[in-house]
Order: structure tokens, then C-alpha cells, then sequence
């Protein structure tokens, strides 16, 4: 007690900076022994000749050969375009459960995770067969006499973009959500009570109160889209290949590390200096920073300034806009007495988030009859019904115990990242520390950068200590891909956590320790459910890092449906995807009865 | 008893294998107790890529072998491409695998490295092999050709037959697809504009990719995946495309409205490797040399629609199955191996030029 109340009556300005900083410590060291000490090995490769002198020639050939700045500038654009879709779509999803009842948000929220229970090889193979010439939607749209040939949806740009923005768009939501849910709505009515009409209410007061989670998701959906390659070159066409495809290539086919260190080192300078550009714009404070960097002037810049300018005026002018919307609409409609006038905004918003709902579920339903078929492919209408593929899976131990396996991994993946990202989240939003632009930049730095040069390089680190082919070596590689979602999405929330709370708690006698555990921690329930949620599945769905660190004694779901679906794509897939999907919603919804219990009792 | 010693002794295994395929009930007997004891409570790590390959591999090789040495093998599926992890392996002296099956494109890039142990070459079975399945690092255990596969409902019986017909898009319309890779497309181009099989290499790079720009904006859908051909044959989703010919089978086998051509196909081969310095090396050559034997290729082709390396194997083959094997005599001469000399040598160049051209 006497220790608690030192500590808790201790000025926390008095010790140290780098002292106070020590929660951050751990993840540090994390990093850099998993990431930037094997990572920079191989990208080290780049600036050296095969007899071992210092060359440039691998960049100069990188900058000068305009396929690769191309390939490179549609990865940013393909990136930037799966940024703002998400978002755009995802933020009336996010609103609509942020400000439903709890049973409905509950209901709805295990809708919008459907895709993360589905594995990403079959979920883009099963937009390949809905969207398909012969497929679903396809016949519907020509039956119903909507198009008269059916429509080319895949094989271009559309089809990239439909299978990322499905693929990121839970992602988005979740973020946005966990700041969202901290919004108080007494806000919103408080300013309608001052004569704001329900648009400017909405724009000035709601949308500026959601920006840090709009910036968190913004911020995550962009660097995980940089990375992608699956969907890309299974639903893109000829001009849509990504930077990733292209290093992937160049180091699996052709061998050649340091060309392709050369690509991934342009990569990762080209991420940076989106993310200072969108710092010096937006300013990352909207993300981490607190009133200090304001106050400090730091972000003076002509730029942070002509942006939050434009920014507020934006604002202005979309709240006018919706305001002569309504107007509009209640001049053509007008409201009747009988009927509450917030109905129509309601109703509107009802709709479009449900059918954005709906594009969400829609794969993940559509592999549930499929498992039932008798045929050997995934089609559909799926031929005839029988149990064959629940069988093959069921009397497979392989399967079974990868799908064990691959639960013990994630779980392990997003208990570590949670612990280690939270604690820098803290540190990183409440104390001003030195480079924490550039902390930020290096935790974010292993979802920019190829898999294969991560699992390569993990490899090697691995051979050393012993680690390949264990379960540890896959929980540390998943880790490092998954603490990423934890910091960020911590970030947003604190920054909308009051600190007075904890001060509050200080003063009333509770040690930091129990002011964290009682009041912070549970306060920010919703960011720690969202990181750990994301840390999980980052490692259940990964394959990269599966398929090299283990070597093969290890196998892992998406390792063990990789196996299967090299020749074909056979229904066993669809059988495994169901059985996930119902058994993660089944646990979801048996721990929330549980917890009410628990509560009632 | 039998020392350890004979591991390492070639020719003392070699005449215990001759000793089983003679069928002495005792030296059979003999010689499998020996190398159950001498294996006994060993373990062999062994790569394929996947998929069918899987299970056809287990029969006709994985399980006969435990069987008779009384080592237990820990089958798997490998990577994509498995050059890196072999490099990986060798280079930590960490061995995943002990033996893999690499394209003989891949032991292009391997072998110069060092990365690969010399195979044990005595022996009848692997004196059968055919010559193009032979390097000291490598045994070709099967071949498997790129060719042009078609909807019969689209194209009935008159279907396309060669790389010419396949740039008709006035006698064959129709949805195409190609591979969204340089390797075998760009034989295709020069094939179509009639440069014969035997002059095919070195490639003409000018006038392969002024014959693709004719079929460019013609293809519909650049595939990237083998998984990919087959559900786009199944679904009808192209009506045409070059593929290899084991994932056109499945569609076949399956009832579906498919055939292939032969004619024009370019075939590769893949096969067994060692990574260098592997500590179950030994171990790993008797298994290799164990899947060269032609009955227990045969069994293996029997279900996977592979040529088998060994041409023996096709005396236990029946006709009907024969027919969708590429190395079947009458298939066989109707194609031209893909050259590894060439490739080996220009894949970077014609990679990045490909690229480029996609995107222009």
C-alpha cells in the first residue's frame, strides 16, 4: 500500500522521460529482434554486389526500369481507392451499429465479422464463381432484365476492388466503431437543442468526434491493402498487378534477394513518405497526438494549416448540403404529424448500411450450400445434397488438427500483440515522446513490406534459435503482422479517453496499476476487443509465414487448405469454412449469454 | 544383422533390389528385414506440391516404402516455388525437407549453387529413366505438358488443335484466357506465328511479343493460378485456354465439357531433389530410388494424369489412361520440351519485358 501511494502521489513528471516510456519498451525490442534485425539482413543484400562491394545498382535499375515505378504507382492507387471505399461504405455501417440498442449492435456486428471467418482463399474464390460470366449474379441481372449481356465484374479493376473493400471493410467498421461507441449522443442533441438542424448537428458535432477512428481505419486499411496480391491476381486483370506480386516473383522464381530488397526497401521509402505527407496534411494527431502538438505549434506547417482549414470548411459545407437535402425532401414529403420526423434519416440509413451488410455476408452465405453438394466442384447451384466433404474433413486428422492448431496460434498471436500494443498505445498517445512518428512508421512497417521477405528473413533468424517448425516461431512471425492493428486501433480510443478519469483515480488513492485495470483498461473495452479481434484473425488467415517457418511438420489451416486447393479447388474448402464460421458465431453468442448471466446473476 | 555401414554402400543396395525384383522370396524377405532394421525408428521428411499429387504420391510410393523399410514418412505439401526454402535450408543447415519435388526450371538455378546432394544414379530402375529426367541432382519423376484446352460445347468436335488456331479469333470465337506469365506464352506466340518446334529456342523476343499483341486485346482473363484454369474450365467461365493438362483432366474426369490438343503442347518435367548436406541424404536417394521402379510409376500416373519418367512404366498402363498421359509415345511427339537453358538464362529480361507489355 505504502509503495502505491508513493508512486500514485509521485508527480509522473518528475522521473525521467525515457524512464516513464518503459511500456514501450517491450514491443521495441520485439521489433527489432523479429523485424528489423532479420529484415534488414536481407534488404542489406540490395546495397551489395555478388563479390561482396557496395552497389547501387540494383536501385538504379529499380527507378529506372518504368515498369517497376508503375507497378508501384498502381499499388498506391489501388490502395488509395480500397481506402476510400471502405471508408465510405463502412462509416453508415459503423454509425448504424454505434448508435443501434445493444442487442442490435451485437446481432449486426457478428454479420459484419462474417468475412474474417472465411478463409481469404475461399471467399475469393467464390467471388471468381458469383461474379463470374456464368455466375449468380450474372444470370440474376440478365434475367431480370437489368443488363442485356452479362457483365464483365471481374478480371479488372472492379473485381480488385470488390474482392479488397469486401476484404478490408470489416476492418474499417470494427475501427471506427470502437471510437464511435465512446461518442456521447447527448452531444449530437445537445446541439440541435442550440437550433443546428439534424445535418450540421451530424457533420460539426458526431463526424469531427469519429475522426480519430476514421484515421485509425483510413490508416490500416491503406498499408494492409499496400501488401496485398492474392486478390489482385486472382480478380484483377492485365493492368492490375501489385508491387508485392512483382517482389514475390522476383524472389521466389528468379532468386534474387538483393533485386528484390532493392524493390522492397523503394516500397517501404514510397509508404513513408505517404505517411509524413499525410502527417504534415492531416496530421497525425487526429491519431495520436494530443493537444500538445497544437499547443507546440509543431504542426504550424502551411500545409497542416491550409489542410484543417479546408477541412472545416468541408465540414461546413457538407452539413449546409444535408441540411438542403432534407429541406428538399420535406418539401417534396412533407413530414406528417403522426409519424416522429426522424424517421426518413433513420430509414435511409437502415437501408444502405443493410445492403452494405448484406455485399459483407454474401460470400461467406454463399459457401454454406456449397458444402452440401455431391459434385467435386465448388459451384452453384450446388449439385444435388450430401455430407461427403464434412466427412473428408471430419476423418482427416490432418485437418483436425490444424484447425486445432491454427486456434491455439491465433489466440496465442492476440494475446501477445495485445499485451505489447496496448502498453505502447498508452505510452504513445499520452507522453511525448522522441520520434514517435517514426516509433509509429516502424510498428506499421511489416504489414508494407512483401510477407515472403518477412518469413525468409524469419527463417534464417529461426535456424538459429531453434524456432523453426514450432508453434512459438509462428505465434512471434504472426505477432509482428498483428501488433500493428493492436497500437493503432488502441491509439484511436484512448484519444477519445478522458485522463482526468485516471488523475481522478490517483487522487482517490488507487495505485497506476489499479487506475489502469479498474478504470482505463475497461474503459477502452472496445479498442481492446477490436486489436486483439484483428490479431487473431491476421494469424488465422495467414499463409505465408505458415507455409515457410514451418516447413511442414506444423501445419496450420490456411497451410492445410493451401495443400488442397493446389490442383483444384474441391468442396472440402466450403465444408471447412462453414464449420468455422458457425462454430467461431456459435461461441460468440454462447460467451455474450454467459456474460449476461453472469451479470443478471 | 547389417551395420549401418551399408547405408553408404551403394552397390551392396544395389544388388539387394535386384535380389526383390527377381522375386527371391528369401532375399526379399532378407533384404526387407535388413533395411527395417537398419531404417527402423528413422524418419523422412518428404515435399510435393500438393493437392492430387498428394494422395497418388502416398500410394504408389510413400506407403510401399514404410513398408518395406519400416521408416516413417512425414508427407507434405511444399510452397509454390521451392527454391527459396531449399536455399534456406541449406544455406542454416536446417533441414525442413529431406526430399522435394523441384521443375527441372528450378535445379536450373539449384544446381549451380551448390544446393543440391548428387543422386545415387546405379541401379535398373534408374538406369530406365528417360534421358531428359537425368541430372546428378534430379530425377524427373513425371512430366506434365502445357496445352490447349477448349469447351466442347462451345467448339464441338472441331475444336482448336494448335497455337495458329488459338490466334484465329475469326474461326474460333470465343472468351480466352492466357498465363499471366512469360514461360511457355511466349513459345506459344512464336508457335502461332509458325516457327517451328526444333527453332523455337533461342526466342525471338521482337517477334514473340509483336505476335502477342495481336491476341492481346483479345484475352479476357490473365490467369495467375493452376487452381484458377480449372474452375474457369469447369464453370465455362473461357471458352479456350492454355493450361496444363493435369488441371483440364479434373474437369474431364469429372464429366465436364472439355478436351485438349496435344498438338503444339510444351512439356516440362519435375522431380525429386535432395537438399545439399541434408543429414537423412542416404536415406533420402533409396527414396527416390524407390519411386523410379515403372510398375510403381505406372500406379502413380494411374490416378494423377502425369507421363511417367520411366517408359517402362507404360507396359502397366492401360490404352484408355495412356491417351491423357503426355509422355505416351503418340502424345509425346506431337510437343516440344520447354528449354531450361533458355530460361535459366533469360527469365529475368523476359519477365520484366513481359510485365511491361501487360501494362501498355
Amino acid at each position: 500500500m505504502s509503495m502505491a501511494m508513493v508512486e500514485a502521489s509521485a508527480p509522473p513528471l518528475s522521473q525521467a522521460g525515457w524512464i516513464r516510456a518503459w511500456p514501450i519498451y517491450p514491443l521495441l525490442l520485439f521489433v527489432l529482434a523479429f523485424f528489423v534485425y532479420p529484415v534488414a539482413q536481407i534488404l542489406w543484400l540490395s546495397l551489395i554486389d555478388p563479390d561482396g562491394h557496395f552497389t547501387l545498382a540494383n536501385y538504379v535499375h529499380a527507378a529506372t526500369t518504368p515498369v517497376y515505378l508503375q507497378t508501384l504507382g498502381i499499388t498506391f492507387q489501388i490502395a488509395v481507392w480500397t481506402t476510400l471505399l471502405a471508408i465510405l461504405a463502412g462509416y453508415p455501417v459503423a454509425y448504424l451499429l454505434a448508435t443501434s440498442r445493444v442487442r442490435t449492435r451485437e446481432a449486426l456486428t457478428l454479420l459484419v465479422l462474417m468475412p474474417f471467418w472465411t478463409s481469404f482463399l475461399v471467399r475469393t474464390f467464390a467471388w471468381m464463381i458469383l461474379l463470374g460470366r456464368n455466375g449468380v449474379v450474372n444470370h440474376l441481372l440478365v434475367s431480370l432484365g437489368i443488363v442485356d449481356a452479362p457483365l464483365s465484374l471481374i478480371f479488372n479493376f472492379t473485381g480488385v476492388m470488390i474482392g479488397m473493400v469486401h476484404s478490408m471493410m470489416p476492418l474499417a467498421v470494427m475501427a471506427m466503431l470502437s471510437v464511435m461507441e465512446r461518442i456521447d449522443g447527448n452531444l449530437v442533441k445537445a446541439a440541435r437543442t442550440l437550433g443546428a438542424r439534424g445535418g450540421n448537428a451530424f457533420w460539426r458535432i458526431y463526424f469531427r468526434l469519429s475522426m480519430p477512428g476514421i484515421a485509425a481505419a483510413g490508416l490500416l486499411v491503406f498499408i494492409t491493402a499496400l501488401g496485398f496480391f492474392i486478390v489482385p491476381s486472382l480478380l484483377g486483370g492485365r493492368q492490375q498487378t501489385m508491387i508485392s506480386q512483382v517482389i514475390i516473383s522476383v524472389v521466389q522464381e528468379l532468386l534474387n534477394w538483393r533485386f528484390a530488397g532493392a524493390l522492397s526497401v523503394m516500397l517501404l521509402a514510397a509508404s513513408a513518405l505517404v505517411f509524413y505527407l499525410y502527417d504534415r496534411l492531416l496530421g497525425m494527431s487526429t491519431l495520436s497526438g494530443s493537444a500538445d502538438d497544437v499547443a507546440d505549434g509543431r504542426k504550424s506547417g502551411v500545409l497542416a494549416r491550409a489542410g484543417s482549414a479546408a477541412g472545416e470548411r468541408l465540414i461546413a459545407a457538407l452539413g449546409w448540403m444535408t441540411d438542403r437535402a432534407g429541406a428538399l425532401l420535406e418539401t417534396v414529403m412533407p413530414p406528417r404529424a403522426d409519424r416522429p420526423r426522424r424517421a426518413w434519416s433513420r430509414l435511409v440509413l437502415g437501408i444502405v448500411a443493410g445492403l452494405i451488410i448484406a455485399f459483407l455476408c454474401l460470400p461467406s452465405l454463399f459457401v454454406i450450400p456449397v458444402s452440401f453438394t455431391d459434385g467435386s466442384f465448388i459451384e452453384f447451384p450446388p449439385k444435388g445434397f450430401s455430407l461427403r466433404w464434412y466427412e473428408t474433413y471430419f476423418t482427416s486428422p490432418g485437418w483436425v488438427a490444424a484447425t486445432t492448431r491454427s486456434f491455439v496460434v491465433a489466440l496465442l498471436t492476440g494475446f501477445v500483440a495485445t499485451v505489447l500494443g496496448t502498453a505502447a498505445a498508452i505510452v504513445l498517445v499520452r507522453q511525448r515522446i522522441m520520434f514517435r512518428m517514426a516509433i509509429i512508421t516502424l510498428v506499421l512497417a511489416p504489414l508494407v513490406l512483401p510477407r515472403i521477405i518477412i518469413a525468409v528473413a524469419l527463417f534464417y533468424l529461426y535456424a538459429q534459435l531453434n524456432l523453426v517448425g514450432t508453434v512459438a516461431g509462428l505465434v512471434i512471425g504472426h505477432t509482428i503482422l498483428a501488433v500493428p492493428y493492436v497500437v493503432i486501433t488502441v491509439m484511436a480510443v484512448l484519444k477519445t479517453y478522458d485522463e482526468r478519469l485516471d488523475h481522478a483515480a490517483w487522487t482517490l488513492g488507487a495505485s497506476k496499476w489499479q487506475a489502469l485495470r479498474r478504470i482505463t483498461l475497461p474503459q477502452i473495452k472496445g479498442g481492446l476487443i477490436a486489436g486483439f479481434l484483428f490479431a487473431f484473425i491476421t494469424s488465422f488467415d495467414d499463409l505465408t509465414i505458415a507455409l515457410f517457418v514451418t516447413g511442414g511438420s506444423t501445419s496450420t489451416l490456411p497451410r492445410q487448405m493451401w495443400n488442397d486447393l493446389l490442383l483444384q479447388v474441391n468442396p472440402t474448402l466450403a465444408a471447412v469454412s462453414t464449420l468455422i464460421l458457425v462454430f467461431v458465431t456459435a461461441f460468440i453468442v454462447l460467451a455474450e449469454i454467459l456474460r449476461r448471466r453472469a451479470v443478471a446473476g | 544383422m547389417i551395420e549401418p555401414r551399408s547405408l553408404k554402400d551403394p552397390l551392396r543396395y544395389s544388388l539387394d533390389r535386384r535380389s526383390v525384383l527377381m522375386g527371391g522370396v528369401a532375399a526379399l524377405t532378407a533384404s526387407s528385414m535388413a533395411l527395417q532394421k537398419a531404417f527402423a525408428a528413422e524418419t523422412l521428411t518428404v515435399a510435393d506440391p500438393g493437392g492430387a499429387w498428394t494422395p497418388a504420391c502416398d500410394d504408389a510410393f510413400v506407403k510401399p516404402f514404410e513398408k518395406e523399410t519400416g521408416v516413417s514418412i512425414n508427407h507434405i505439401a511444399r510452397e509454390h516455388y521451392p527454391s527459396v526454402e531449399i536455399k534456406a535450408n541449406v544455406e542454416t543447415k536446417s533441414y525442413t525437407w529431406d526430399a522435394v519435388i523441384a521443375t527441372d526450371a528450378d535445379v536450373y538455378e539449384l544446381a549451380p549453387q551448390h544446393l543440391l546432394e548428387p543422386l545415387d544414379w546405379s541401379g535398373e530402375d534408374m538406369g530406365q529413366i528417360m534421358e531428359a529426367a537425368r541430372k546428378p541432382g534430379w530425377m524427373g519423376q513425371d512430366t506434365y505438358a502445357t496445352v490447349i484446352c477448349y469447351r466442347t460445347d462451345k467448339y464441338k468436335d472441331n475444336g482448336p488443335k494448335n497455337w495458329t488456331d488459338f490466334w484465329n479469333v475469326q474461326r474460333f470465337p470465343g472468351r480466352r484466357a492466357m498465363h499471366k506469365h512469360p514461360i511457355d506464352t511466349l513459345e506459344e506466340a512464336l508457335l502461332a506465328d509458325g516457327v517451328p518446334m526444333e527453332k523455337i529456342y533461342p526466342i525471338d523476343m521482337d517477334r514473340a511479343f509483336k505476335k502477342l499483341d495481336e491476341i492481346k486485346p483479345h484475352v479476357d482473363v490473365w490467369w495467375t493460378g493452376g487452381a484458377q484454369t480449372t474452375q474457369m474450365l469447369q464453370s465455362g467461365e473461357v471458352d479456350i485456354l492454355p493450361t496444363w493438362n493435369a488441371r483440364a483432366q479434373i474437369v474431364i474426369e469429372a464429366g465436364g465439357p472439355v478436351a485438349m490438343s496435344w498438338d503444339q503442347g510444351i512439356y516440362s518435367i519435375e522431380g525429386w531433389v535432395v537438399p545439399k548436406g541434408c543429414p537423412k541424404a542416404e536415406l533420402a536417394k533409396r527414396f527416390i530410388k524407390f519411386c523410379a521402379n515403372a510398375k510403381r510409376q505406372a500406379e502413380f500416373v494411374s490416378k494423377l494424369a502425369y507421363g511417367p519418367t520411366n517408359p517402362k512404366a507404360y507396359d502397366y498402363i492401360p490404352k484408355e489412361r495412356a491417351k491423357f498421359l503426355p509422355t505416351a509415345p503418340g502424345n509425346l511427339k506431337l510437343m516440344m520440351q520447354s528449354s531450361t537453358d533458355w530460361w535459366g538464362s533469360n527469365k529475368e529480361k523476359a519477365i520484366e519485358r513481359f510485365n511491361a507489355w501487360l501494362l501498355g
